[in-house]
C-alpha cells in the first residue's frame, strides 16, 4: 500500500512538472478559459439574468476538460514518443496505476483554469463570486474531477490502440463545451442531442457544479447527480481495467511499445 | 541447469544458464495501401537457439535488420515471442514477465527514453520508486550510481540539456538501480566519441567483474572483442556461429586481408574478383568518394597483382595486406559489410 501511495504521488510530481513546462497544457489551462470568461463576460454582462459564477465555473470546466481530454488521449502516445513507454511497462509497478497516477497530476494542474477564471471574474470584472452552497460546491468539485480523470484513463488507452479514436476524441473539445452545457443551458440545443448529453461525465459535472455554485435548483436531485458521476466514474475505470490490460498485451505482441 | 549445448562450429558452452533461447520465433505483420490493404510478413527470428551462462558478457553481432534488437526485446519481456520459448534465471518472459522483469535492467542505444524536463536526479528518483526500492535506500543508490557514470556534478541539470555520451550513462545508471542480476545492453555506445564510448565500456567491464550476466548487441567488431566472454553472430533471424572472440578469429587463421582503396569500382570489377580461385570472400565498404575492398585470401601478399589485374583499369589508391581480425570473420560469416 505504501508503494502505490509512493508510486501515486511521485508520478503526479512527474506530470505536474512536465505539464508546467509544456506550453500547449499552459494554454489549455490558462490562456483558453482566460479567452473564454472575458469573452463571455462581455457578450453577457448587460443582460438581466447575467450571472458571472455561472460564467467562472463554464470557463474552469472548459480548461480542465481541454486538459484532461488530450493529456488522457495523448498521454501513452507521448510516452512511446519519448521512448520512455517500453521502460514504464518493464518496470515492476502496474502500468495502470502509473498512467492513473499522471492522469491525477492532470486533474491537478487543470484546478489552475478554476482559480484563474475566479480571478478573471472577481478582479479582472469586479464581480461578486459567491458560492451559494460552499460545501455541497466542494463535494461536487471533487467528484467532478474523479468522473473526469475516470474518463481520461479511458481515453489513454483508446487514443493509443487506435489511433482514429485517437484523432476522434481529440475533436471532442467544443462539441463536449456544447453538449455538457459548460457555459450555456443544454436546453438551448435541439431536443435530439439530449440523450448524448446525459452519456457525458462532464454534463453530470457542469450540472453539480453550476448548482451548488449558483443556488439555482437543478433538473434533477443533487444525490442523485453526485450518484451519477460516481457511477460514471466506476464505470469507466470498469472499462479502463481491461482496455489497459489488452494495449500491453498487443503492444507486445504486435511490437508496438516503441516507435522504433 | 547447466549445459554443453552444441553450437555451430562444434564450439561448447558449460556454465550455469541465466538465460536461454529455444526455437525461438518472431514474425512482425506490416500492412501497405489504403484501399487495398495487404499483410506482409516479415521473419525476424527465425528459429534462435542459445544460452548464456551466469556471470557471462555475452555479445550478439549481426547486420542491421538481423534480429539483434527483437532477441533483447523478447528477452525484455517488451515482445511476445510468435514461437518457441525464452528464459531469464528460468523464468519464461511470457508466462513470468513481472518476475522476470523484477530481476533486469536493460538499456537500448540511443538519446531517447529519458524524461527531458526533469533533471537526471530526479528520473532515476522517479525510475527507483517504481521499481519500490526502500524510500531510505533511493538517495544514496542514485548517488552512488551517478558517481559510477560520472553525472554527479550534472544530476541536477535537466537531462535536455545533456550530451549523447550523458544520456547514455543515465540510462545505464537507471538500468542498475534496483541492482538487477541481469543486463541488456542494446548498442549502448553507438554514436558516442571515443571517450565516452571507452569510458562506458570501462563501467561494462566492472559490472561483469561484480557477477552480473551481460547480454550487449553491437556493430563494433573490437568491442565485441574486448569485452565478450562469447559472441553469437546473428543473421537473418538465425544464429549462424557462436563462440569466444578467439574461436571465431579462429574461422579465419588461416586467410589474410588485403584492403584496396579504390575510386568508381564497377559491381563487374568486384564480381571478378570473387570469381578468382584464391579469393574467399570480397567486402565493399563505400567511403565518400572511394571504396575499400577487403580481399580474405590464403595467399597474402603473393594474391595483390592477381586482384589489381582483375579489377582491370579501376584506379587504386593504397593496397594493405594485415592479419585476420574478428572483422573479418564476421564478414565471411555475414558475406557484407553494411
Amino acid at each position: 500500500m505504501t508503494n502505490l501511495l509512493r508510486v501515486l504521488v511521485v508520478s503526479m510530481a512527474l506530470e505536474l512538472r512536465q505539464l508546467a513546462t509544456s506550453r500547449f497544457m499552459l494554454f489549455g489551462v490558462i490562456v483558453q478559459p482566460f479567452f473564454v470568461a472575458v469573452t463571455t463576460m462581455f457578450m453577457l454582462r448587460h443582460r438581466p439574468d447575467f450571472d458571472p459564477v455561472y460564467v467562472v465555473v463554464g470557463a474552469a470546466l472548459s480548461g480542465i476538460w481541454t486538459v484532461i481530454l488530450f493529456e488522457g488521449t495523448w498521454l501513452i502516445g507521448g510516452e512511446r514518443g519519448a521512448g520512455t513507454l517500453e521502460y514504464l511497462v518493464a518496470a515492476p509497478s502496474s502500468f495502470m496505476l502509473v498512467v492513473g497516477s499522471r492522469l491525477v497530476g492532470t486533474m491537478a494542474f487543470s484546478l489552475v483554469s478554476m482559480a484563474l477564471s475566479w480571478a478573471i471574474g472577481a478582479w479582472l470584472f469586479g464581480y461578486s463570486i459567491a458560492i451559494a452552497q460552499p460545501v455541497p460546491f466542494l463535494v461536487s468539485t471533487a467528484l467532478a474531477l474523479v468522473a473526469l480523470w475516470a474518463t481520461g484513463m479511458v481515453f489513454a488507452p483508446l487514443g493509443v490502440m487506435w489511433r482514429t479514436v485517437g484523432a476522434f476524441l481529440s475533436t471532442m473539445e467544443y462539441p463536449v463545451y456544447a453538449l455538457s452545457g459548460f457555459l450555456f443551458p443544454i436546453l438551448l440545443l435541439p431536443g435530439w442531442s439530449r440523450p448524448a448529453s446525459l452519456l457525458l461525465p462532464p454534463y453530470w459535472a457542469a450540472l453539480a457544479l453550476h448548482g451548488t455554485s449558483s443556488g439555482e435548483s437543478l433538473a434533477f436531485p443533487l444525490v442523485a447527480v453526485w450518484g451519477l458521476l460516481l457511477l460514471s466514474t466506476a464505470a469507466a475505470v470498469g472499462v479502463a481495467w481491461p482496455l489497459f490490460r489488452l494495449v500491453q498485451r498487443r503492444a507486445r505482441a504486435d511490437g508496438t511499445l516503441a516507435l522504433t | 541447469m547447466s549445459d554443453a549445448a552444441a553450437v555451430p562450429f562444434g564450439l561448447t558452452v558449460s556454465r550455469m544458464r541465466a538465460i536461454e533461447l529455444e526455437n525461438v520465433r518472431r514474425i512482425f505483420r506490416t500492412t501497405t495501401g489504403v484501399l487495398r490493404r495487404r499483410t506482409k510478413e516479415v521473419v525476424a527470428l527465425d528459429g534462435l537457439t542459445l544460452s548464456v551462462g551466469e556471470g557471462e558478457l555475452f555479445g550478439i553481432l549481426g547486420p542491421n535488420g538481423a534480429g539483434k534488437t527483437t532477441t533483447i526485446k523478447i528477452l525484455t519481456t517488451l515482445l511476445i515471442p510468435s514461437g518457441g520459448s525464452a528464459r531469464v534465471l528460468g523464468l519464461d518472459v511470457v508466462r513470468d514477465a513481472q518476475r522476470v522483469r523484477r530481476s533486469i535492467g536493460f538499456v537500448f542505444g540511443g538519446e531517447r527514453g529519458l524524461y527531458y524536463r526533469v533533471s537526471g536526479r530526479d528520473n532515476l528518483h522517479y525510475f527507483a520508486e517504481l521499481y519500490a526500492l526502500p524510500p531510505r535506500e533511493i538517495g544514496p543508490r542514485s548517488e552512488e550510481l551517478l558517481a559510477m557514470v560520472g553525472l554527479r556534478d550534472r544530476a541536477d541539470e535537466k537531462v535536455e540539456g545533456y550530451s549523447r555520451g550523458m544520456k547514455q550513462r543515465l540510462h545505464l545508471a537507471r538500468a542498475l538501480l534496483h541492482d538487477p542480476p541481469v543486463l541488456f545492453l542494446d548498442e549502448p555506445t553507438a554514436g558516442l566519441d571515443p571517450i565516452g564510448a571507452r569510458e562506458l565500456r570501462d563501467t561494462v567491464r566492472g559490472l561483469r567483474e561484480r557477477g552480473k550476466t551481460i547480454v550487449l548487441t553491437t556493430h563494433y567488431m573490437f568491442e565485441a572483442d574486448t569485452l565478450c566472454d562469447r559472441v553469437g553472430v546473428v543473421n537473418e533471424g538465425k544464429l549462424v556461429a557462436l563462440g569466444t572472440p578467439a574461436e571465431l578469429k579462429r574461422l579465419v587463421s588461416d586467410q589474410s586481408v588485403v584492403e584496396l582503396e579504390v575510386f568508381g569500382v564497377s559491381p563487374e570489377a568486384v564480381a571478378r574478383l570473387r570469381a578468382l580461385e584464391s579469393v574467399d570472400s570480397v567486402a565493399v565498404e563505400q567511403r565518400e568518394l572511394r571504396q575499400v575492398l577487403r580481399v580474405q585470401t590464403p595467399l597474402g601478399e603473393r594474391a595483390v597483382a592477381r586482384l589489381l589485374e582483375a579489377l582491370g583499369g579501376v584506379e587504386v589508391g593504397r593496397v594493405s595486406v594485415r592479419e585476420a581480425t574478428l572483422e573479418d570473420a564476421y564478414v565471411r560469416l555475414i558475406g557484407r559489410i553494411e
